[in-house]
């Protein structure tokens, strides 16, 4: 591995670097109370930068797939159609992107571009993309109520898929570079050799981390199993898309849900732009077809389908990468308490009843 | 890019949430976790609600009608046009001429002014918004029986309560995060108690669902207070110490009966007796019940109202009585004096001396007489007397359940329509002035929970629009006023002045924190998270004797189904917001391309019975009249009743003979029609 130490004082300079290498670089800021969001670092806000606070709501993905995204613009010139592609080529870096969000990265990385054709907006964007990976150590701070990262194996620490990760050993910090860029950065002075002392510690302080989750009840793993063989009764889906009110948040929010729509939108007597904007399978416009008939009429039988995306053998054995990263989202967004990690133990609790008798 | 904290402006709840944006462009929006009312949770609509304001279809300079068509004009042009017109249609027939009408989304600065205007420059009491013609039976039997018509509770404070009651409204539907306080409270273990005649998202979840027969509130409610009564679960320490008029209301009671009001209903004695015993005993319950789009007589806010009184739940934390605004600020412009009969901050237009306050505050005579409501001004214009009306944001052509609206609106000499859209009630108007949307301007609403919040300007709006605040107050000077308002801190700053509830409320205090509560005061400069909480004696509440109401029940062998007009429950799917959002419009108006030419809803056992299947067209047969439209067969509906929703104007015309009253029941059969 290739690691180096880094003064605290001397951390944020990473910023500086990535500036000097032409990145726009985002990173996390403190919003009122306990609300947090990823911004572009400039001169006037350099100094909030908070290397500790709760893992942003809004997640990251946006910088690979945004909100909304202009695809093409149709224009109409003296009886002439052009059509001109849309979107911005634009080297990032997002600083202080947590484990969780990472591996969201990488699953969307084998959902757009594993397979025979790959998503030209989304490889521009991808393909300019720097990750540096910041570890969760604070336990008031980073790990919030909801975090679950443990059981999807994750983090706190990711393992792989980042340019550069981050860890934060007190009075000094950890780089470990994944990729040739993260460790073309070890050139810069701040960057020091590392010490035994300091790969000591970084496993001392995961191992404490890692018994200091809020909720490690999710069990993924039978879950899986459940959904994968089909022992999950209509009876338990209809319970789950009861407490469902269709806002389509948990897609919105998740690091690794890819669903989007295409419209046409009229933006001026001459020219019409094609966009690509979040959706989410638990709305009914979404499922519902052209000529009239909806499949997945009934709000559970839409709700269900975000966990057998999730949870499936098939979908995990695709992109062989599983579509949920224990980032807890979904649970703080959901209206009706059936994010992830209630949903695990809903499957599990009513499954294994089935089971035993 | 930027990050900003502002405030959701769909529905009333109010939730907060940010907007990310680069340049003059809106990125995305996303919850506040912070929040203590969303809680980092918000609905389909408040995740687009962005996509308004990036509309391509915005109209950005003001027009001038000329002949069928219209001209762009200069600002000033078309606000010189309209103080010329205004003044001279008042000296030709007098300030009672004209009519001021607002929408429930105006901001708070708006709705202030548009009165403020109407009264203190043109001299009319003519000024309502948009609701009041649906229902406005809340406002004053709440100020009647508990002094104050708004939320007693704050909403987060429902994770406390023991009982929820919602009474009608479709929450899951209509205000979806609020919904999800309900639900959470329920998982959390509090008792959830459904009344209604739908069976919606909610009611699958309660413990109990009183389905009732369409217009039987009353009575289920009158039953529940005679378990109550009769069983000695009545909070009598509170009635004593706080109430009036006890004696009077147990008399009327005392006539009611659980089994007739069973069969009455068609609600299980034994769910009626359940739910009257559930509520009495909880430490904490609360009562929620809509106020916007709901046809719902007095009678019904009053039982309801008294129910809460017999059971002490007010003045509690997780109790207390919810009148739901659904418009993201109805409380607001009711609080502004948005009323024909009220100033701001409720004061009656009759109280001479409480009007000689305003009188010395706004230098200027006011008018004395009630002035006409929206029902009154928009159907019939006024008995024909009216001669111009300004629509704020306001498109009751497309919103309004109300027959030939289209004519009465030809016949105004004026009309003047700010919207952000060329609505078809724009395409009447002679002045249309274009105004800014969501994030293009800095002013305050009120959330259902008396919230006084802060919508932030993100972006510029387009082409130097100004604020629908300022455009009054432009055609205000115009007209003579020396009105002085820089920015819309500074109309927030007067009406502290004038309404007491909002003297503690400014924009530098709004924009810290998450707003504040009404009342926010100088001794209450955080402003009040629940009313009644001093246990003096200076409170009264007020019961109201509610006479049994006779069984509304006219069915018979020969029509044996119960036609119910419905101005709510499809309400969003008509809103000029949705129609702009991609999301949006999808998720509310699929109805609208499985069915085309538009539904009434029939209850799945019932189609099953005549033999009649989802989409077909049936013929709707009352005594004297009929109608025909396509069936959507739902077990939302009840069984025994066809629901008409309010823009099945032809079936409503055909049926009623265009009268608009919402309120009708209709006993009819239905009978197979050929496709």
């Amino acid at each position: 591995v290739k690691a180096r130490m880094v003064a605290s004082s001397d951390v944020l300079k990473i910023v500086d670097l990535l500036q000097a290498r032409g990145y726009e670089v985002i990173a996390p800021f403190l919003g009122r109370g306990r609300d947090t969001y990823f911004d572009t670092v400039s001169p006037d806000n350099r100094a909030q930068i908070k290397i500790h606070l709760p893992n942003p709501y809004y997640p990251p993905k946006r910088y690979v797939i945004p909100h909304i995204e202009p695809l093409l613009q149709i224009k109409r010139d003296n009886g002439n159609i052009r059509i001109e592609a849309a979107g911005e080529e634009k080297k990032r870096a997002l600083f202080g992107i947590r484990s969780c969000d990472v591996a969201g990265i990488d699953h969307l990385d084998r959902f757009f571009l594993g397979r025979e054709f790959g998503d030209v907006y989304y490889q521009n964007h991808r393909k300019n993309l720097f990750l540096v990976n910041m570890v969760c150590t604070d336990v008031e701070q980073d790990i919030g109520q909801e975090c679950f990262c443990l059981c999807t194996d994750t983090g706190p620490a990711a393992r792989d898929h980042f340019d550069l990760q981050l860890m934060d050993l007190g009075d000094e910090f950890m780089a470990v570079a994944g990729s040739a860029a993260g460790e073309e950065l070890f050139a810069a002075p701040i960057f020091k050799k590392a010490t035994l002392a300091g790969v000591d510690k970084r496993r001392k302080i995961l191992d404490a981390v890692r018994h200091q989750f809020k909720t490690t009840t999710s069990w993924f793993s039978a879950a899986v199993r459940y959904v994968s063989q089909g022992k999950v009764s209509e009876k338990t889906w209809e319970e789950i898309g009861l407490r469902c009110f269709e806002c389509g948040g948990c897609s919105y929010v998740c690091p690794a849900c890819t669903c989007f729509t295409i419209s046409d939108r009229k933006a001026g007597p001459n020219q019409v732009d094609r966009v690509r904007i979040w959706d989410s399978c638990g709305l009914g416009g979404f499922t519902r077809m052209a000529g009239g008939f909806n499949p997945r009429r009934a709000v559970h039988d839409r709700r269900n389908r975000r966990f057998f995306r999730k949870l499936a053998h098939y979908f995990i054995q695709r992109e062989l990468s599983m579509a949920c990263v224990g980032c807890g989202r979904c649970a703080a967004v959901c209206h009706g308490d059936v994010g992830m990690p209630s949903v695990v133990e809903m499957i599990r609790r009513a499954a294994a009843g089935a089971e035993q008798q | 890019m930027a990050h900003r904290l502002t405030t959701c402006t769909f529905c009333g709840v109010g939730c907060g949430l940010y907007v990310e944006t680069a340049g003059n462009h809106i990125l995305g929006v996303y919850p506040s976790v912070s929040h203590p009312t969303n809680q980092g949770k918000i609905c389909v609509r408040g995740w687009h609600v962005h996509e308004v304001a990036s509309s391509p279809d915005r109209i950005t300079r003001p027009l001038l009608r000329t002949g069928r068509s219209f001209q762009e004009v200069s600002w000033e042009e078309a606000f010189g046009y309209i103080a010329d017109r205004l003044r001279e249609i008042r000296d030709r027939h007098g300030a009672n001429s004209l009519a001021f009408l607002n929408s429930p989304r105006c901001s708070n600065e708006e709705a202030y002014l548009l009165q403020k205007f109407a009264r203190c420059v043109i001299g009319t009491n003519n000024v309502h918004h948009g609701t009041g013609v649906y229902c406005n039976n809340s406002i004053n039997a709440l100020i009647d029986m508990v002094g104050i018509p708004a939320s007693t509770n704050s909403l987060q404070e429902l994770a406390d309560s023991e009982v929820i009651l919602v009474d009608g409204v479709d929450l899951g539907r209509r205000m979806p995060t609020l919904a999800g306080v309900v639900l959470r409270a329920k998982l959390k273990g509090a008792r959830l108690i459904v009344l209604g005649t739908r069976r919606h998202r909610l009611a699958e979840s309660a413990d109990l669902f009183l389905q009732m027969k369409p217009g039987t509130e009353a009575l289920v409610y009158g039953a529940m207070q005679k378990v109550i009564v009769d069983r000695g679960l009545a909070d009598l320490h509170f009635i004593k110490a706080r109430c009036s008029n006890y004696d009077a209301f147990v008399s009327e009671i005392s006539h009611y009966d659980l089994l007739q009001a069973a069969e009455g209903s068609g609600v299980a004695p034994e769910l009626i007796e359940s739910a009257a015993i559930l509520y009495a005993k909880a430490a904490r319950a609360a009562v929620l019940y809509s106020t916007s789009m709901e046809d719902r007589s007095r009678e019904a806010v009053q039982a309801a109202v008294n129910l809460v009184l017999l059971s002490g739940q007010l003045g509690k934390k997780g109790s207390g009585l919810f009148p739901l605004c659904e418009q993201n600020n109805l409380q607001g412009v009711c609080d502004m004096g948005m009323l024909p009969d009220r100033l701001p901050g409720y004061i009656p237009v009759a109280d001479a001396a409480r009007r000689g306050t305003f009188e010395e505050i706004w230098r200027t005579k006011l008018p004395e007489d009630p002035g006409h409501g929206a029902r009154s001004i928009l159907w019939q214009r006024g008995n024909g007397i009216l001669k111009a009306l300004w629509l704020a944001r306001y498109d009751p052509v497309q919103t309004a359940f109300l027959p030939e609206i289209t004519d009465y609106l030809r016949q105004f000499e004026l009309l003047v329509v700010q919207h952000v859209f060329m609505t078809p009630t724009a395409e009447l108007a002679h002045v249309v002035l274009p105004t800014t949307a969501f994030g293009e301007e800095q002013v305050s609403f009120t959330s259902t929970d008396r919230r006084i919040q802060l919508a932030e300007q993100v972006v510029e709006p387009p082409g130097g629009l100004l604020p629908a605040w300022a455009q009054i107050v432009r055609v205000a000077q115009l007209m003579g006023a020396a009105w002085n308002y820089a920015t819309a801190a500074d109309v927030m700053d007067e009406i502290g002045t004038v309404v007491p509830l909002y003297s503690g409320a400014n924009y530098e205090n709004l924009g810290r924190d998450y707003g504040r509560q009404w009342p926010c005061t100088s001794d209450r400069p955080l402003g009040t998270q629940f009313l009644f909480a001093e246990n003096g004696t200076s409170r009264k509440f007020h019961f109201a004797a509610v006479p049994k109401p006779a069984l509304a029940d006219h069915t018979s062998k020969e029509f044996p189904f119960m036609l119910v007009f419905g101005s709510s429950l499809y309400y969003w799917s008509q809103n000029v917001l949705v129609r702009h959002s991609e999301t949006l419009k999808r998720e509310y108006r699929w109805l609208f391309l499985d069915y085309p030419d538009g539904f009434v809803e029939l209850n799945t056992a019932d189609a099953a019975a005549i033999g009649v299947r989802d989409g077909q067209p049936i013929r709707l047969m009352a005594e004297r009249n009929f109608a025909t439209c396509a069936a959507r067969v739902t077990d939302e509906v009840m069984k025994g009743t066809i629901f008409v929703p309010y823009f099945m104007s032809d079936v409503e015309r055909q049926m009623l003979g265009g009268t608009g009253n919402g309120a009708c029941l209709l006993p009819v059969r239905i009978e197979k029609e050929a496709a």
